[in-house]
């Protein structure tokens, strides 16, 4: 059987793409099973996605907390979540980045893959520049580099199952299949995880809670940052007035500063600013 | 303390003012009316000074309770049957939120067809809810259970709503001489609130929150301890009551002649007194039979049932209530508590006095001439088997 | 530097769920910006509850009672209650509810609260539609609207049926105050919470909260679409105080509502004609507006 873990931010597709690639390996003649974690799906936010293949009946209903294979839909769930948790040794990493997969910081003994979907998605026209759908470019790429289906099948399954422009979907597919790039797995010593467990939280008696949501900050969920242009702000503070996250603030002097761990990237002061001094910017 | 001649519906009434309650809500149902006309009329006279709140559903009463109870404040409210369904979901939001509400609760069978006679079907359905549910044998039981409930309710191993409840006519329309306690009393036996869990103006917090996977089971599990805590707790509050006001309401089930009892009777609510009675007339005549009232529903008393069982041959239950299942609902309660027990006793479901009918002595001296038969049925619709006797 | 047209304050803590752009989350700032410190929100399931961040956070300064989605209404008059027997008569009481809740499952306790002159502010935040539990149309999704339970196909244009009138149903009950509000307005929106924090009684809000993935528009265009919505008469803003009905932002000429509908995917589907149906029932009920407010006449001096 192999356990597949998606990781992606609201909006981008990672329970489709879950769902399409069951959809494939029973095209391929398998026993696929796929479901999403079903908890605060908010566009941007942190999503996970499951699915197990088999050739035979899948006898097991559980979240999939040591899987073969990982597929990250989005770089900067990197830094903030713990992707590669319970990864199996010899296990692949599946990153939708810029970065070369050898100069993916993965965990020692997993193989590593990268490919650029973003800009396969953006060169096919599927979604926006603030929100592109990549999932479709990552299970292509996710094919070749851990054969869990064929290209075939994949093609078949976006034709029957994705509503919207099944083609450039489809093309987007075959372009993750032929871009992705492959690294071997990372040899030495294996280090601490990167993020350790958070120390628990204690139980009052009775369902209250007295913590501030600013501990649980939601940089992560942006794809794009604004960046206030001070010579040509006017200090209207329109920026700070208008924005949902209240990850505007404004200083001593007037001019607005961003709170960074907390801006999702909406676009709505820059839309907002009448002198247009708020430029968004694509995040690394 | 005074003596007064009340119905069970005046004693819900007396026994909310003497808590000093401080939110009251409640929209009016046949037999519950005149609660919460008796109430109306001690916030309008002003003896009792609350917050009567008359709203346009049972369900908006549970939640004006509710929401009050998070604010810190002691709430009551009244219902009956189908006002009791209609409050279904917020029974749970009640206990989750551990706001110790007392609700009177009339017991009246449940439509269709319409009867607005006894029945316990509307409290026992509500029996996985997680509040606490008391039955009451007479007037004097209700008020003395209603107080009793709110020390139980509001102490801190416990922190669970309460039901009191009381048969419909056999109680809540039935004048009968009640003790009254004196305020002073009531005052010593039971302070003011000391709130817990609850949202204080100008400070940070959320109660009711989203909860994930990953901690939704601790908070099930508090109510658990909690609901565990309540025999303990009962049998301090129940000391206190008997020592600030003198009276011993004796636990979750008392007994009445059972120790060297050959069969013992098991009933709830009102069917209490009349085998009472009939105990009484059967002792006389040389027959061992013996009685034992639930008072304490939920949590059912497992332990004390247990001990009740090994020390006799026969035990019937009288349910006034049928489940859907093989026997009446505290009858299957009662069997699964004696599961495990290596000498247990022959168990009899009787249903009897459903949807308002009445509970005859002919009939209960009937109930144990069938117990004390060689082969006592395992269940057995003892309503129309009376009906049967009657017309010969 | 400008001077602040708002109140500096903020209630409404920062790392709340709410997607980018989210309208209901800046409705929320902006009202706490206007009650203050000494306020407790009731707040049905909604978006907010999600929004509002799981255990152990909670995205507000301020007190929270979750509460069942069809008893917003009941909870505040029993919060009130408590406040008044508990020597708390400063608190501001609030319940904070999409319109699911209120217009659908909540209307009962909304009226109940209502009529039974609950001291407390009950505000509804508006988009349209059941978007916690991913667009399901709601009696408050406007005719024509796509939602995923009114999709477009052969058979189907979208929601067959008009948006409920919810202000009024609010209206009957005669509030001491109700008005329109949209965060696009943020002064007006300050103004009139202020307004509302001042007066006793029941208070409605009735707030317009764009939903960027529910109407399918791009995030950075909530307060512009906002706008637009006052703008075209889709969404007038307005006030009634001692039953005296008050135009807040006057339109002389109203922008063609195509200008409105365009920008979201949820209408993309929509003819000339029925975008002109749309704009004809538009212009009947800003003229009857208009009619009423001439009708009530100035408030007296």
């Amino acid at each position: 059987m192999l356990e597949i873990r998606f990781h992606g931010r609201g909006g981008q597709g990672a329970v489709v793409a879950s769902e399409l690639l069951a959809q494939a390996a029973f095209l391929d003649g398998k026993m696929p099973q796929s479901f999403p974690f079903f908890g605060v799906e908010r566009r941007g936010a942190p999503v996970t996605a499951f699915a197990r293949i088999d050739d035979r009946p899948i006898r097991v209903r559980t979240s999939v907390t040591e899987p073969d294979v990982v597929v990250v839909l989005d770089p900067g769930l990197l830094a903030t979540t713990p992707v590669s948790e319970g990864l199996r040794p010899g296990g692949l990493l599946l990153v939708n980045t810029r970065t070369a997969a050898e100069a993916l910081a993965g965990p020692v003994g997993i193989r590593r893959a990268t490919v650029d979907a973003t800009r396969i998605a953006l060169a096919r026209g599927l979604g926006t520049s603030m929100m592109p759908i990549v999932n479709t470019a990552v299970l292509g790429a996710l094919s070749r580099a851990s054969g869990a289906v064929s290209p075939e099948a994949l093609d078949r399954a976006i034709a029957a199952f994705v509503p919207a422009r099944p083609d450039a979907n489809r093309d987007a597919a075959r372009d993750g299949y032929l871009q992705v790039r492959a690294a071997p797995a990372r040899e030495g010593p294996s280090a601490a995880p990167a993020h350790p467990r958070p120390p628990p939280v204690p139980i009052p008696e009775g369902p209250i809670a007295f913590l501030s949501s600013e501990s649980t900050p939601t940089a992560a969920w942006r794809t794009f940052t604004p960046v206030i242009h001070r010579e040509r702000c006017t200090r209207c503070n329109f920026c700070w007035k208008f924005c949902p996250d209240d990850a505007i603030e404004l200083g001593a002097d007037g001019f607005p500063r961003l709170r960074a761990a907390f801006c999702k990237g909406c676009g709505i002061c820059a839309a907002e600013c009448p002198p247009k001094t708020i430029e968004m910017v694509a995040e690394a | 303390m005074a003596r007064k001649v009340l119905s069970g519906n005046s004693a819900q009434a007396y026994a909310a003012r003497l808590a000093r309650v401080q939110v009251v809500s409640a929209y009016p149902i046949t037999p519950q009316t005149s609660i919460v006309e008796k109430i109306a009329d001690f916030v309008a006279s002003g003896e009792l000074p609350a917050q009567y709140v008359k709203v346009e559903s049972e369900h908006s009463a549970l939640q004006v309770c509710l929401s009050a109870s998070a604010l810190g404040a002691r709430t009551y409210t009244a219902t009956s049957s189908q006002g009791l369904l209609l409050m279904h979901e917020l029974l749970h939001w009640a206990s989750g939120m551990r706001a110790p509400i007392v609700m009177g609760v009339v017991n009246r069978a449940v439509a269709p067809p319409w009867n607005i006679g006894a029945d316990h079907t509307d409290t026992i359905s509500q029996r996985d809810t997680g509040w606490l549910q008391f039955y009451a044998e007479s007037n004097q039981e209700v008020l003395d259970t209603v107080l009793e409930a709110f020390r139980l309710a509001e102490d801190p191993a416990v922190r669970l709503p309460v039901m009191v409840a009381e048969d419909a006519f056999y109680l809540s329309h039935t004048v009968e001489p009640v003790d009254v306690p004196d305020p002073a009393q009531v005052d010593r036996f039971l302070p003011p609130r000391e709130p817990h869990a609850v949202l204080v103006p100008g400070e940070t917090a959320r109660l009711g929150s989203f909860t994930g996977p990953d901690r939704y089971v601790d908070f099930r599990r508090q109510l658990a301890r909690a609901v565990r805590e309540v025999p303990r707790t009962l049998a301090e509050v129940e000391a206190d009551y008997a020592r600030v006001v003198g009276r011993d309401l004796g636990g979750p089930l008392p007994t009445y002649r059972a120790d060297d009892a050959d069969a013992v009777l098991l009933t709830m609510g009102t069917a209490t007194t009349t085998a009472r009675g009939v105990v009484d007339d059967l002792r006389a005549a040389g027959r061992k039979v013996g009685l034992a009232q639930l008072r304490l529903f939920r949590p059912f008393p497992d332990d004390t049932i247990r001990q009740l069982g090994v020390s006799v041959d026969r035990l019937g239950v009288v349910d006034r209530a049928y489940t859907f299942g093989p026997s009446g609902p505290v009858a299957t309660e009662v069997g699964a508590a004696l599961y495990g027990v290596s000498r247990r006793p022959l168990l009899t479901s009787f249903l009897a006095g459903i949807g308002g009918r009445d509970v005859t002595p002919h009939e209960v001296r009937r109930m144990f001439d069938t117990l004390l038969s060689d082969e006592p049925p395992s269940t057995h619709w003892e309503d129309l088997e009376e009906e049967a006797a009657v017309r010969g | 530097m400008a001077k602040l047209t708002i109140p500096a304050e903020e209630w409404m803590f920062s790392g709340h769920a709410a997607c980018p752009g989210c309208g209901p989350a800046l409705a929320m700032r902006l009202l706490l910006k206007g009650l203050g410190p000494r306020t407790i929100v009731s707040v049905p399931a909604c978006c907010w509850t999600v929004i509002g961040t799981p255990f152990p956070t909670t995205a507000l300064r301020v007190g929270v009672l979750d509460n069942a989605i069809e008893a917003t209404g009941a909870s505040i008059s029993g919060l009130r209650a408590a406040a008044d027997a508990l020597g708390l008569a400063d608190v501001t009481v609030v319940g904070f509810a999409g319109d699911g809740g209120t217009a659908d499952i909540g209307l009962q306790a909304l009226s109940g609260m209502l009529e039974r002159r609950t001291d407390a502010i009950y505000a509804m935040y508006d988009n349209e539609a059941y978007m916690n539990t991913g667009v399901q149309r709601s009696g408050a999704t406007p005719w024509g609207a796509w939602t995923t339970t009114t999709p477009v196909g052969p058979a189907a244009r979208g929601k067959p049926e008009p948006k409920k009138d919810v202000m009024g149903i609010v209206l009957a009950h005669r509030p001491v105050y109700a008005a329109t509000l949209s965060p696009s307005f943020p002064e007006d929106f300050d103004r009139k919470v202020e307004l509302a924090k001042g007066l006793r009684g029941p208070r409605f809000l009735h707030i317009f909260a764009p939903c960027p993935p529910g109407w399918r528009f791009d995030s950075a265009e909530t307060i512009a679409l906002g706008r637009l919505a006052t703008e075209t008469g889709v969404f007038p803003l307005y006030e009634v105080l001692d039953g005296r009905l008050r135009i807040t932002r006057k339109v002389s000429t109203l922008r063609p509502v195509s200008d409105y509908l365009a920008k979201q995917g949820r209408f993309q589907h929509l003819t000339p004609e029925e975008i002109a149906r749309i704009e004809a029932q538009v212009r009947t009920d800003w003229e009857r507006l208009l009619a009423r407010e001439r009708e009530d006449g100035p408030a007296p001096a």
